[in-house]
């Protein structure tokens, strides 16, 4: 995400401009964009989501959603961590016409109309008011704009990685986890979200103790730790399968285990105009201070209730700032900062100022009596929010703990740890220590022999300490919320909902987390919940009269930080990939017109349909059919799986004979057809349709995985062999001059299959003929694919033999009256009254896929029937047209064709069985008129075989 | 304005005459046309929380393109509550009929929604067949003209389809049974139903037990689990539906967009987020954890038919459970086996789009006992005597 931030550097800055709304700004080499607005003293750089309030920067860690801007055309750019670059071009969002004046601030005023779920109250009556209202809603909606200039031609890429340790954080917890783990002999991966190594304690100096800086090259150099910076991890999924994003590359990470040393990030205070510019987290004052090398010109007010408050003091005040005033919520605390004037006991009530922060009411926690600072910038520092979403992804179940105000892992996922700050110890010294814990036991886990997976909890014997102290029995319940107030108390800032929205809504009957989420849209914007959830918790638990346990928390789904389309597609320019079978260069030489066919390409024609047709009708035509699905069935079992699989019988298929069968599934429905060929006593050669190659094989794989003790091995053969179809009166002769085999009707009968040589290649023949004639479907390796046809195409010259596509197919076959299933056949279509009752043999002993069903609709009867028809008008519908009786829905046709055997059109159609019959007559709504068919029962072509047994 | 409270919470009574398990739209729906009938000594009982299954997952597509006369009719009738609740519930549940385009990629896809369009014509659905200057028209951010690997060949194009706001229909039904004085209970779980002499006798919860001798069980992906209860399995597995959102942005994309071929779907919302999905996993599970697959999948495919969001994000994925049937339409009505146990199941990825129909023609059938005509194809027993219903071609990936 923010990888172009270089690491701290110590070189001479550079200076640089980039335009923000038409206004050049200078920026330092490593500073973010929102570092260089802020010394340029630009601190609105957005508009809020629903009051169009100005917002400035709060959180600088790419968290919060003030700082989202369009840059150089990507919209919703959190600027704090994105650097700034030469030229850069950044715009303002969701404002007009100014991010400095914008005149949708109205709303602002207006937000008594406009309360919690007002769209659900309003807007509705009459009817015809919502869609008027609902285009002007449109019109305001949303936040950046979509990006037409940039199409998907990003430089992406994707990268899969195996480790012993996941480590996800670079902080200490993070360092000492994975020295820890790599110590002990595994292998780390170590990823860190930052440009550089050391989490939080790189802006916050005084924590940082001198050894930092050997720990992390410690690290750094170890030769089994692989250190992954300015990466995210966006999800943690099944089985520790870790999605991480680094810029414009995805990582896909399969650790053994995980440890989530993953830290905290600062929440911020409720109370009124919270959200004004200069209201600022203590963390996001300090990464300005130390790594953007910013200025806060004027007087600043901190409020918090722990020690980072006074280091930030400290440290702002060493860089020029004067510090009016600390306000500490606790009454004693162990800290103080000398020559500051400090209010303890006292909390933040109100901002004052309309763009800007100018002063900041504050009170004792009671609320009274109100005393006003004047200043300029307000500091939090008032405790943390634990980034624990990874933990509850993958499964750990955590609970809120008071002692520390924030949720810890009572039982951790399998093969998952936690280490550091996410689990409460925020001191360093514990955090080092539950890092190195924790890192052990992740390779413990892994090395002991019974790969122990779990985190036991026991092992956590490091004491938790109580940060801060503010959680006496005197205190309220959640002392950053604010008490009492007029003016809004801003909960979420991704869509604006106050404290009084939220209570409003529990009010109403949404008192359950979720529901309350849904209808205030708290934490449903682009932070997800990561400035707002802790607070909007507690303001549900108080105001149900719940404790924080009780209420529970929202979901936390991925990704972890939004994600980018774009990266998660990947290095994809056709993003479909696309197969081509062996004689594809053929084709295209021969003029062929190709046509997708799932992701294969298939030639549709080479000449004209009528010249295809009339070469293999009269003398010999070749057509490509590798895309065939291809499986190979070994073992002792095969014929036991074959009869439970199909309908039809198979122990009585004999070694050299090839049969053709249907797939039907449990409910007797038409999954599949092929052929079945036996080329040895345990050996079986099948096809499946181009369309169903992947469904069957994992159709067989799914039912075989029930049957372990059946000796059946597949193999998927699909891309191994390349296969054409030979078909013609005269393709026996063609055959004859490649091949030493007696190819003669007695030696090769039809529905024979046999393994023989054709033009010097091994191939397996099978004498079937799909389109009606003697043909022969030839199997061969693929590599000698475009060998062979091209020497049947030599060897069929002197009979003017004819490439064909699948056009001169598709009628050749509709002559014969030939399904194709998934074109003819629907989610509805059992053999029985697909015409094809003889393929089913309820008569087998054993079980098969579907018995129960054909049986039952057979005694049924049929409903429906797939006929053929032929039109009594020379016109060719549409393959959609219905089938109407009394002028209602009676059926569809399926397949249409203009057939020279019949001398006209001719079809398939579902109709109702009652008018199933041979001659029987069926309307057919061709162009809004009705158009007379007659049911055909034979084939329109060689109805008695002859030719096809030839 | 004084806001008003939604639903109240209620003591658990030992008795109701009907007791409705899942507080999704169509317990809900079911719960609300009940009391309209005059039944109103009824509970609608929920595990979590109104609207925590499907009824808050799915990505509230509404349409009625269906391809079988049976599915056409019965999800016509549910555009047209849809387009009513909005005035019936008096909340606004922000119904936007936007269009509904279903892509075809090749000449199978065409044939397919040819069909169904001449079809729904026939019933008197608005549904035609446009083509790609006419689908550019209407989309001009779709890429039917650029470089694809499957360009857009055709689409169905379905004006009144569009989307709604799915909690608001939720709320508002659980308002509309909470004023008819009806009791939603939240936070109660079914965890026996006892039956004597075939008929049900009371159902058991976690809150004690109440007599009845009618029970609805709502509860989609965990129908199958309450069927068991009663000692009826039904033909149903349960698989993962996985969708998206992204961060906002402004408004450019009014239709939903289908695409079968691409296996992917999206629809913007009046908040801007742009809403996607795929079909179902393959393999049957309860697990409501998204996988990263889905995204990679999702994200690859979108962006063939707009290339131009590649820099957009995605903000948050999630599961639901849907209960699939084998052919793809759901089971209402009652068991013979079991007197008084009703089911409104089997609703998979088509559920949400179905509430009011299937909640206005079930309290018909609870109330009066009597099947009403439009409910018949979509009994159980269609599975024993083997009357399916077709509804697969339409239904599976096109939401």
């Amino acid at each position: 995400m923010n990888e172009q931030l270089s690491d701290d550097s110590q070189a001479t800055p550079v200076t640089y401009e980039f335009e923000f709304d038409g206004q050049r700004v200078r920026a330092e080499s490593g500073q973010t964009v929102a570092g260089a607005l802020h010394s340029a003293g630009e601190h609105i750089v957005s508009r809020s989501f629903k009051y169009h309030r100005p917002r400035g920067l709060l959180c600088m860690s790419g968290r919060c959603p003030n700082c989202i801007c369009t840059v150089d055309g990507t919209p919703n750019v959190r600027i704090c961590t994105q650097a700034a670059k030469p030229g850069m071009v950044v715009k303002s969002q969701n404002a007009w016409p100014s991010v400095k004046f914008d005149l949708l601030r109205i709303f602002d005023k207006l937000h008594r109309l406009m309360p919690v779920g007002f769209y659900y109250k309003r807007m509705y009556k009459p009817r015809w008011m919502w869609p008027v209202w609902e285009k002007v809603i449109r019109r305001i909606a949303g936040l950046g704009k979509l990006d037409r200039s940039h199409g998907a031609d990003g430089v992406y890429d994707k990268q899969n990685l195996f480790t012993d340790v996941a480590v996800i954080g670079g902080g200490l917890a993070g360092l000492h986890a994975a020295l820890a783990a790599a110590d002990a002999g595994v292998s780390v991966t170590l990823i860190d979200d930052q440009p550089a190594l050391g989490g939080h304690l790189r802006h916050d100096p005084e924590l940082a103790e001198s050894r930092l800086n050997e720990l992390i090259s410690r690290v750094a150099s170890h030769p089994a730790i692989n250190v992954i910076s300015s990466a995210t991890v966006f999800g943690c999924y099944d089985e520790n399968y870790l999605g991480i994003q680094q810029g414009q590359r995805m990582i896909r990470l399969r650790a053994a285990q995980v440890i989530a040393a993953t830290g905290c990030w600062e929440r911020p205070l409720v109370f009124e105009n919270n959200d004004l510019p200069g209201v600022m987290l203590a963390s996001a004052a300090q990464r300005l201070l130390h790594l953007d090398k910013c200025r806060f010109p004027g007087e600043v007010v901190i409020v918090t209730d722990n020690a980072q408050g006074y280091r930030a003091a400290k440290q702002l005040r060493a860089a020029g700032t004067r510090i009016a005033a600390i306000v500490d919520v606790r009454d004693n605390p162990p800290e103080s900062l000398e020559g500051v004037r400090r209010f303890l006991g006292h909390t933040v009530i109100s901002a004052s100022g309309s763009r800007h922060v100018g002063g900041v009411v504050i009170a004792p926690l009671a609320g009274h009596p109100k005393q006003t600072l004047s200043c300029r910038w307000l500091v939090q520092a008032v405790g943390f929010t634990p980034a624990n979403s990874l933990l509850y992804q993958n499964g750990c179940k955590l609970r809120y703990d008071e002692s520390v105000d924030q949720a810890i892992v009572i039982q951790h996922a399998p093969a998952m740890h936690s280490a550091g700050a996410v689990n409460g110890l925020h001191d360093p010294g514990n955090a080092a220590a539950d890092g190195q814990r924790a890192g052990k036991a992740a390779a413990e886990a892994l090395c002991s022999p019974c790969h122990r997976v779990s985190d036991p909890p026991a092992e956590n014997n490091l004491e938790i300490p109580r940060h801060g102290g503010h959680k006496e029995e005197e205190s309220p319940p959640c002392h950053y919320v604010a008490p009492s107030g007029a003016k809004k108390k801003f909960v979420c800032l991704c869509e604006d909902v106050t404290e009084k929205d939220i209570c409003d809504a529990i009010d109403e009957g949404y008192s359950n987390i979720e529901t309350l989420k849904r209808y205030s849209t708290v934490s449903m914007g682009p932070c997800q919940g990561k400035m707002c959830q802790a607070a909007a918790i507690a303001i549900c638990a108080r105001h149900n009269g719940q404790s924080i346990a009780e209420t529970g928390v929202t979901t936390a789904r991925p990704p972890e930080q939004p994600l980018p389309l774009g990266v998660l597609a990947g290095r994809a320019v056709h993003f479909s990939l696309v197969r081509r079978t062996p004689m594809h260069a053929w084709h295209e030489q021969h003029g062929a017109k190709m046509g997708d066919a799932g992701n294969w390409k298939r030639p549709q024609v080479y000449t004209s349909v009528t010249q295809e047709y009339e070469a293999v009708r009269q003398r010999a035509g070749l057509i490509d059919v590798s895309t065939l699905g291809k499986i190979e069935l070994r073992g002792r079992d095969v014929v036991k799986f074959l009869e439970f699989i199909y309908p039809n019988r198979f122990a009585n298929l004999k070694v050299g004979r090839v049969r053709y069968g249907v797939i039907c599934d449990d409910a007797g429905i038409i999954l599949d057809d092929g052929t079945i060929a036996r080329l040895g006593e345990d050996r079986f050669f099948l096809t499946t349709t181009t369309g169903n190659a992947d469904a069957i094989d994992s159709w067989f794989r799914w039912w075989l995985a029930a049957r372990p003790q059946w000796d059946v091995r597949l193999t998927n053969v699909s891309g191994s062999y390349a296969a054409m179809n030979l078909a013609g009166p005269r393709s026996r002769e063609v055959l004859k001059k490649l091949t030493d085999a007696d190819l003669s009707r007695d030696a090769m009968p039809y529905l024979a299959a046999s393994e023989i040589q054709i033009a010097g290649v091994p191939a397996i023949v099978l004498r079937i003929g799909f389109v009606g004639e003697l043909g022969y479907e030839i199997h061969v390796p693929a590599q000698f694919g475009q060998h062979v046809w091209e020497a049947i195409l030599e060897a069929g010259r002197e009979f003017n033999i004819a490439p064909f596509g699948l056009e001169a197919q598709r009628l050749l076959r509709l002559e014969k009256k030939h399904f194709l299933p998934g074109v003819d056949t629907d989610a509805l279509s059992n053999p029985l009254e697909a015409d094809l009752p003889w393929i089913v043999k309820l008569d087998k002993e054993d079980d098969f896929i579907g018995k129960r069903s054909l049986a039952r609709s057979l005694q049924r009867g049929s409903r429906n029937k797939l006929v053929a028809f032929q039109l009594n008008e020379p016109i060719v519908p549409d393959l959609a047209s219905l089938v109407l009786t009394n002028g209602k829905l009676g059926g569809r046709i399926t397949s249409i064709g203009q057939s020279p055997a019949a001398g006209g059109t001719i079809g398939l159609a579902w109709i109702p069985a009652s008018l199933s019959r041979n001659g029987d007559t069926i309307q057919i709504q061709i162009n809004g008129r009705l158009v007379d068919a007659v049911v055909h029962d034979e084939p329109f072509y060689d109805p008695s075989g002859e030719k096809l047994k030839s | 304005m004084v806001s008003q409270r939604m639903w109240r919470e209620h003591e658990l009574k030992d008795q109701y005459d009907v007791v409705i398990i899942g507080g999704g739209v169509h317990g809900l729906a079911t719960a609300y046309y009940l009391t309209k009938l005059g039944v109103k000594n009824i509970a609608v009982l929920e595990a979590k929380y109104i609207g925590f299954g499907g009824s808050g997952r799915n990505t509230a597509i509404v349409r009625s393109n269906y391809r079988t006369p049976e599915g056409i009719a019965f999800y016509d009738l549910s555009v047209k509550l849809y387009e009513q609740l909005a005035a019936d519930l008096d909340f606004n549940v922000m119904f936007s009929q936007h269009g509904h385009l279903t892509l075809a990629h090749n000449e199978r896809g065409v044939t397919g929604l040819t069909e169904r369009a001449n079809t729904n014509q026939l019933m008197g659905v608005n549904s035609r067949i446009i083509f790609p200057q006419e689908i550019q028209q209407i989309v001009p951010d779709l890429n039917v003209f650029g470089h694809s690997r499957f360009p857009i060949q055709a689409a169905l194009y379905h004006p009144p389809g569009g989307i709604i706001r799915h909690d608001a229909v939720v709320w508002a039904y659980a308002r509309g049974v909470d004023r008819g004085g009806g009791h939603v209970h939240q936070k109660t779980e079914v965890t026996a139903i006892e039956v004597q002499n075939g008929q049900v006798e009371a159902v058991d919860t976690n809150r004690g037990r109440i007599k009845t001798k009618m029970v609805l069980n709502a509860t989609a992906g965990y129908a199958g689990l309450i069927s068991r209860m009663v000692g009826l399995e039904i033909p149903i597995e349960t698989h993962p539906l996985q969708a998206a959102v992204t961060e906002p942005l402004k408004p450019f994309l009014n239709s939903v967009i289908v695409s079968s071929t691409l296996h992917v779907y999206v629809s913007q919302t009046d908040r801007g987020e742009l809403v996607l999905g795929a079909e179902v996993d393959d393999h049957a599970s309860y697990s409501l954890r998204g996988t990263l697959a889905f995204l990679e999948g999702a994200a690859i495919h979108l962006l063939e038919l707009f290339p131009h969001l590649a820099n957009v994000k995605i903000l948050r994925q999630w599961a639901g459970l849907c209960d699939m049937t084998p052919d793809y339409s759901p089971i209402m009505g009652g068991t013979p086996d079991v007197k008084g146990f009703y089911m409104t199941v089997g609703w998979g990825t088509y559920g949400f789009k179905a509430g009011p129909a299937s909640g206005y023609l079930m309290a018909e059938l609870l109330a009066s006992g009597k099947t009403p005509k439009r409910l018949e194809p979509f009994a159980l027993t269609r599975f024993y005597d083997d009357c399916l219903v077709g509804e697969k071609a339409a239904a599976s990936v096109s939401h």
